[in-house]
């Protein structure tokens, strides 16, 4: 089973999505080929051959460009995808012969266009499906008007026309969303309950860890119990017990009782499998720092992704860089606890404070260090925030909620 | 004021300024318990690393002797687990060896007044305690959602002052939470031995 924790850092976050953008892809070759096929066929019909082929073969490139370039978490993409099928829309009305697109014959650039919407749908959900779909059939509405064809005159049978492609856009771009949530849910739900059996055996390791610690210290545990048990009974038999006697009995016991309590209070040497801690990498931040006392405080262990740990501590350390340079501060504490939100991590100095405002630190220069920080944490899917005022300390909090490679984008971010 | 400080001896780190005044030294834990039996002074300046008896059983014992005497930790880092066990069982104060004349003299002086003197580590660690037992029995008090927020804040540095201007409460309501938290926490150390007595027979031991 060690496989799958193996694969969790890299766990693919829509492995049912990722199907459908192959199978969109796969049609969107299928309708290139339909395009060229009725190209040929109508080839007499064209006004303007060479912008046709041009179309064409732009399509082509594009379908080819989105075929190696698994690009289509990219916003970029989609919405160039957009553009390139509503541009397609609109020129098949330029290029065929006036009046060709009301006909009776399929109208070359009908089935590729709906790709847009598909990956729109796919991508992002039922409403931006039907969003693509719309402005595809907005398209597709001009283009009449385009190939000379006025809509106003248009006869019953040319506005059904209009109207078929109408609501295949719309349809096809809903449908797509529909799926994809489903989908998307399905595949959330199985990395939940993946995590799940994970987080479980990784607390079994934990604990296993712990006892084998507790096995290190019982034994001294043990001897001193054996001692005070068999003095005990002694001093117990005898008719006057010297308080001293006790007392050492006493001290044994206290001193095992701290040995104990340490170690229930210690976080396990070893974190889980690619995680380390937290407190560790802060202390070691509050050490570099040597002008001003911090105090680092976590609440109960918190174990972190090392990239994530490497982050979170650049961003602490540039703000208690910060402290040191401009606060005049006395002291500084950063925290950090992992509650419902997510992870917090705050440093907190008792220095002169200032005027947090973006715009105006910027202007002045003085956003380097911060703009910094809050990229990193930005980059975790996180935020930053600045409280401070003038002689009342400054507080910067990094919040950074629970992964959720369930986004698109955190996919496109996530490591590769 | 009792100031038993081990070998780093009272005199150089503490000169008394006028405040307070000196009643008694200590140089041992035991030393400690019976000074403080005989001058009942208002606050005790205390080491934890202490011969003879232990810091936190020297604690236990002049509190419960003397429930009014306040007494202050004053230990090195790395001794978190010690401070915790002698807040829990009645130390209102906790300082850093570290700290400047000036932060001793603050301290005393707010412990005498009856506000517990918690550093932003030493919250820290109580909120550790209170989130390790989760669920606690019945009988064991928790926190309420406004004493962690309060705590919570101590631990990021905000003073007593700064936390009443947040909370819009009173700097003395932010001390009777502070207080109230140290009371529990004490509370549950006194549950823990009692069940643990109770479960082993012990409590009907003679003494």
């Amino acid at each position: 089973m060690a496989t799958s924790s193996d694969e969790r850092p890299s766990l693919p976050a829509q492995p049912g999505r990722r199907g459908l953008w192959l199978g969109i892809l796969a049609y969107r070759w299928a309708a290139l080929g339909w395009m060229v096929f009725l190209a040929i066929g109508a080839a007499d019909e064209f006004r303007r051959p060479g912008v046709a082929w041009l179309v064409l073969g732009a399509t082509g490139v594009w379908t080819l460009w989105l075929s190696v370039t698994p690009g289509w978490d990219r916003p970029l993409t989609r919405w160039l995808d957009l553009g390139v099928c509503i541009g397609l829309l609109l020129i098949s009305g330029v290029v065929v012969r006036e009046g060709y697109t009301v006909g009776d014959h399929p109208f070359f650039a009908t089935a590729y266009p709906v790709c847009a919407a598909l990956t729109w749908g796919a991508a992002r959900g039922v409403g931006p499906g039907l969003a693509a779909g719309f402005a595809l059939s907005v398209a597709l509405t001009l283009s009449r008007p385009i190939n000379g064809v006025s809509l106003a005159d248009a006869t019953g049978a040319q506005v059904e026309g209009v109207g078929n492609g109408v609501v295949y856009y719309i349809a096809a771009g809903g449908a797509m969303g529909l799926i994809s949530r489903t989908l998307g849910r399905a595949s959330d739900e199985l990395r939940r309950s993946q995590e799940e059996v994970l987080r479980e055996r990784e607390r079994v390791a934990r604990l296993s860890e712990h006892a084998t610690m507790g096995r290190q210290i019982h034994d001294s545990v043990l001897q001193a119990l054996a001692w005070v048990n068999k003095r005990g009974h002694e001093l117990g038999a005898e008719t006057s017990v010297p308080g001293r006697e006790v007392l050492r009995l006493a001290d044994m016991a206290a001193q095992q009782e701290r040995e104990l309590r340490a170690l229930i209070q210690s976080e396990p040497e070893e974190p889980p499998k690619e995680r380390a801690s937290l407190r560790v990498a802060l202390d070691a931040d509050a050490r570099a720092v040597g002008e001003v006392p911090v105090t680092v405080t976590a609440l109960g262990p918190i174990w972190l992704p090392e990239h994530e740990i490497d982050e979170v501590t650049a961003a602490v350390r540039q703000a208690l860089e910060n402290v040191v340079q401009h606060a005049r501060a006395t002291h500084a504490v950063v925290f950090a606890e992992e509650g419902e939100q997510g992870l917090v991590v705050t440093v907190r100095d008792d220095g002169v404070g200032f005027v947090y405002e973006e715009d105006g630190l910027r202007s002045r220069g003085k956003f380097g260090l911060l703009q910094s920080m809050k990229g990193r944490i930005e980059d975790l899917g996180g935020r930053m925030t600045v409280r401070s005022a003038p002689g009342a300390g400054t507080e910067v909090e990094f919040l950074i909620p629970e992964q959720e490679p369930a986004s698109d984008l955190a996919a496109d971010e996530g490591r590769p | 004021m009792t100031i038993p400080s081990g070998e780093t001896g009272s005199a150089t780190i503490w000169r008394p300024p006028a405040i307070a005044t000196v009643v008694a030294e200590a140089s041992d834990g035991g030393e400690a318990i019976e000074r403080a039996r005989e001058s009942m002074p208002e606050v005790i300046l205390m080491d934890l690393q202490l011969p003879t008896v232990p810091g936190v059983e020297a604690i236990r014992a002049i509190v419960e002797e003397s429930p009014h005497v306040k007494v202050v930790v004053l230990s090195a880092s790395g001794e978190e687990v010690d401070v915790l066990e002698a807040v829990k069982v009645g130390a209102t104060g906790y300082l850093l060896k570290g700290s400047t004349a000036a932060e001793i003299v603050n301290a005393v002086q707010r412990v005498r007044d009856g506000e517990p003197v918690f550093t932003p580590s030493l919250a820290g660690m109580v909120l550790s305690e209170f989130r390790r037992v989760a669920a606690p029995d019945p009988g064991v008090p928790g926190l309420t959602p406004r004493e962690n927020e309060v705590l919570k804040l101590v631990a990021k540095g905000y003073t007593y002052r700064e936390i009443a201007g947040k909370l819009f409460i009173s700097v003395k309501t932010v001390q009777n939470h502070v207080q109230n938290i140290l009371t529990k926490l004490q509370l549950r150390k006194r549950y823990e031995l009692m069940r643990y007595a109770i479960q082993r027979g012990l409590d009907k031991a003679p003494e």
